[in-house]
């Protein structure tokens, strides 16, 4: 056990003492939070363009008090104006008009063009607006035109059946909604009001929990990998495994890479609670939840480290270890493309098995935790022992891929060589 | 006192290839035994089984009196011959990192450290990253790193490769105060004049076979005294067309021959065509036999499947 710790408290400070790592340590959550400052910022931010579009109102009823609308909201929005140009129908066909206006769209001189059928109004008609332009991702002109040309065409809809808009309008008045927590009786008897729901305790604190072990496992895992190639092909193995068993070195090296997970996290995790108190959400991560994170992430970064660690052992330079990299990637990224699912809905059935399935467990049971009400201990429970149960057989299963691994020269071994290095030792 | 290396009837195999045949020595405690052989005959591969890097498929090997790996593995240092040094590491880290490793105790570590930088000739780099150092301070670093825990056995593959002399002797002047501190050294190396003058025993292993296994006197005895060393004003010339010369090894200024015939005669016709400066009768050198064994074209001992020790057949004479 001695060696063991040897070998991790070296790993632990050759890593602390780099200076990728202090680099690291603080650019990373600069960087997270300049990345959701941005995205907010450009989510917000005004378009500044000016966009000109043509109006060919078959119906004679709308072009007008389009381009009123216009008006009033270019004055109102303050960024990048809609300008209408009326095209008169004249003799000529539709396509003729439509290929005219393509020919200026594709010019620049228009921005896109939309049609308005001559029945439009016409509620049984079940005619569409036609919407041209040649920059399909840009929603925010059609978006406005199909809105606006509605509320003129609902309009004159009730004013052809002489009813009142503005008393439908005050009619159909959707009633609101507040979204709440529940009841609960105190101690002394009374009843604790239900709290409305916090959108940064719901989403933001799961989201941000998902992230930090995302973050942590990566930050740590992986340099296993590279650890595991530079000590065999620069022969530090032979020196070592006169000293140490394989066994002992792999373990010491786990054991330092989740000393490090653990620091960063402890690291990152101060600073947000800090930051959270400050706003006034101290008490939005419960030690539970602490718990369960530090119980997760460690199993997490044994599972991983070892996958890690068992490839470098077999491969002789990093081109090598790409091609095995990538299935174990694509383990990796599981969570990451399926969090959103699971924060709408944690109790789905897709959810539950996620948060079961050994790879992806730690990251989305944490997730499920998070979420209050959070799920039922059993699952907890249950999950918590598949990925204990994953962590010894990966660990165990590496420990013999190393064994063979660290010390073999030349050609880089392939899976199915690996596979037999796990069933033959 | 059991020996501190035993092999017995050991081989190893790497798929279709016999790296080492049925291969057996004793290594006596406070010896320093040298290893010898061409490359590829199987030095590495032995060196690498007695350290149990990897493991034979049949035979025994014992290290300090134990088969057990484990219980020696603090007692015994090894030296690989690509050095394996951190480079990112300080020179003071990685030392204490390796005696922590062979399971000392941080403040024996250090005293020691400062003891050996002095004696190998290394001031002011223990702060400095591994990286930095030139080849002959990082080998020499390797050196400590190996014995800074006071092994009882310390084995060193081509310790001398790559040194520079002066570099080489303070290196030398290290191993030979091991064996007076009490350790046993095993060095393999392609220097055949620095395992004549340094070890109480020589080992050749050829294509996986021992073939010498003795003291350098043992080993010479062998051959007997059919070496003659001689200088001449004409140098090579002086011998054309001379019979009994069984090889010439040419060394400018002087030459070795071995001859089949009587040396006296032999001298009598090289001073009948050119003076003679240097003539010495004397048995083979370690360099003289190493060639004679493995010179290209040998089938190689045990081509018959039998072991062969001590002296092997004579190489075909030089024309």
């Amino acid at each position: 056990m001695n060696k063991i710790l040897t070998v991790a408290t070296s790993e632990l400070t050759t890593l602390v003492r780099s200076k990728a790592f202090l680099i690291s340590l603080i650019l990373m959550p600069v960087l997270m939070a300049g990345s959701i400052v941005l995205a907010q910022a450009t989510r917000n931010a005004t378009d500044d363009r000016h966009r000109r579009f043509a109006i060919v109102d078959y119906s004679g009823r709308f072009a007008e008090p389009l381009q009123m609308a216009a008006a009033a909201r270019n004055e109102a929005s303050g960024g990048g104006r809609f300008d209408p140009v009326v095209v008169p129908v004249d003799g000529r066909t539709a396509d003729e008009i439509r290929l005219e206006l393509s020919d200026r769209v594709r010019a620049k001189d228009l921005f896109a063009f939309v049609e308005i059928p001559a029945s439009i109004a016409d509620a049984d008609a079940r005619e569409e607006i036609r919407y041209y332009s040649d920059s399909p991702s840009y929603l925010q002109l059609p978006q406005w035109l199909r809105t606006t040309i509605n509320q003129l065409v609902v309009g004159e809809r009730f004013r052809a059946a002489q009813v009142d808009p503005q008393v439908v309008s005050r009619l159909t008045r959707p009633a609101g909604m507040s979204n709440l927590g529940l009841l609960a009786r105190d101690a002394t008897g009374g009843v604790t009001p239900a709290e409305e729901v916090d959108e940064i305790r719901a989403f933001a604190v799961p989201g941000v929990m998902l992230l930090l072990m995302y973050i942590t496992v990566m930050s740590s895992a992986p340099q296993l990998l590279n650890s595991a190639i530079e000590e065999k092909m620069s022969r530090i193995s032979e020196v070592l495994i006169g000293s140490v068993t394989p066994f002992e070195l792999m373990m010491g090296k786990l054991l330092g890479c989740v000393s490090v997970s653990l620091l960063l996290a402890a690291i990152y995790a101060g600073g947000g609670l800090v930051v959270a108190n400050y706003w006034g959400y101290g008490n939005a991560v419960t030690g539970g939840m602490l718990a369960w994170f530090a119980l997760f992430l460690v199993m997490a970064v044994l599972i991983f480290g070892s996958i890690f660690i068992a490839i470098g052992a077999a491969c002789n330079d990093l081109k090598d270890s790409q091609s095995m990299i990538t299935p174990v990637m694509i383990l990796v990224i599981l969570p990451l493309v399926t969090w959103a699912a699971v924060i709408r809905a944690p109790d789905s059935t897709l959810s539950v098995a996620l948060s079961m399935f050994p790879t992806s467990a730690p990251f989305l049971m944490l997730l499920r935790i998070s979420i209050q009400p959070g799920p039922p201990m059993w699952q907890v429970l249950l999950s918590a022992a598949i990925v204990a149960g994953t962590t010894v057989l990966t660990v165990w299963a590496a420990g013999r891929i190393f064994r063979t691994g660290i010390l073999m020269q030349g050609k880089s071994a392939s899976f199915a060589e690996m596979l037999r290095w796990v069933r033959v030792g | 006192m059991t020996d501190a290396i035993a092999l017995r009837h050991v081989t190893k195999r790497f798929g279709a290839v016999t790296a080492v045949h049925d291969l057996s020595l004793s290594v006596p405690r406070g010896s320093i035994y040298g290893f010898i052989g061409p490359n590829g005959s199987g030095k590495t591969t032995t060196l690498r089984m007695i350290m149990h890097i990897i493991l034979p498929d049949e035979g025994e090997i014992e290290v300090l009196g134990s088969r057990e790996t484990r219980a020696a593995r603090d007692q015994v240092s090894y030296l690989p011959e690509e050095r394996g040094l951190y480079k990112k590491m300080t020179v003071r880290r990685l030392l204490r990192y390796y005696a922590q490793l062979k399971g000392r105790r941080r403040h024996e570590i250090d005293p020691a450290i400062d003891e050996w930088m002095a004696r190998m000739q290394l001031p002011g780099v223990l702060d400095r990253p591994i990286e930095t150092l030139s080849k002959g301070m990082s080998q020499k670093v390797q050196f400590i790193s190996a014995v800074i825990s006071r092994p009882a056995l310390l084995i060193l593959d081509e310790p001398f490769s790559g040194l520079d002399p002066v570099n080489a002797q303070v290196l030398k002047d290290a191993v030979l105060e091991m064996r007076e501190r009490g350790t046993t050294v095993v060095f393999s190396t392609h220097d055949m004049g620095t395992a004549e003058r340094m070890c109480d025993r020589i080992f050749m292993i050829f294509k996986g076979h021992k073939v010498l296994d003795g003291t350098l006197h043992d080993i010479q005895e062998q051959y007997g005294a059919d070496t003659v060393r001689i200088r001449t004003a004409l140098g090579r010339a002086a011998f054309e067309g001379l019979p009994g010369i069984e090889s010439i090894n040419d060394f400018g200024q002087m030459q070795e021959l071995r001859l089949a015939g009587d040396p006296q005669l032999f001298l009598q016709r090289v001073a009948a065509r050119t003076p003679v400066y240097h003539f010495e009768i004397t048995r083979p050198s370690l360099q003289d036999i190493f060639v004679r064994i493995a010179h290209p074209g040998e089938p190689g001992p045990g081509a018959d499947g039998q072991e062969t020790e001590g002296r092997s057949e004579p190489v075909a004479a030089a024309q």
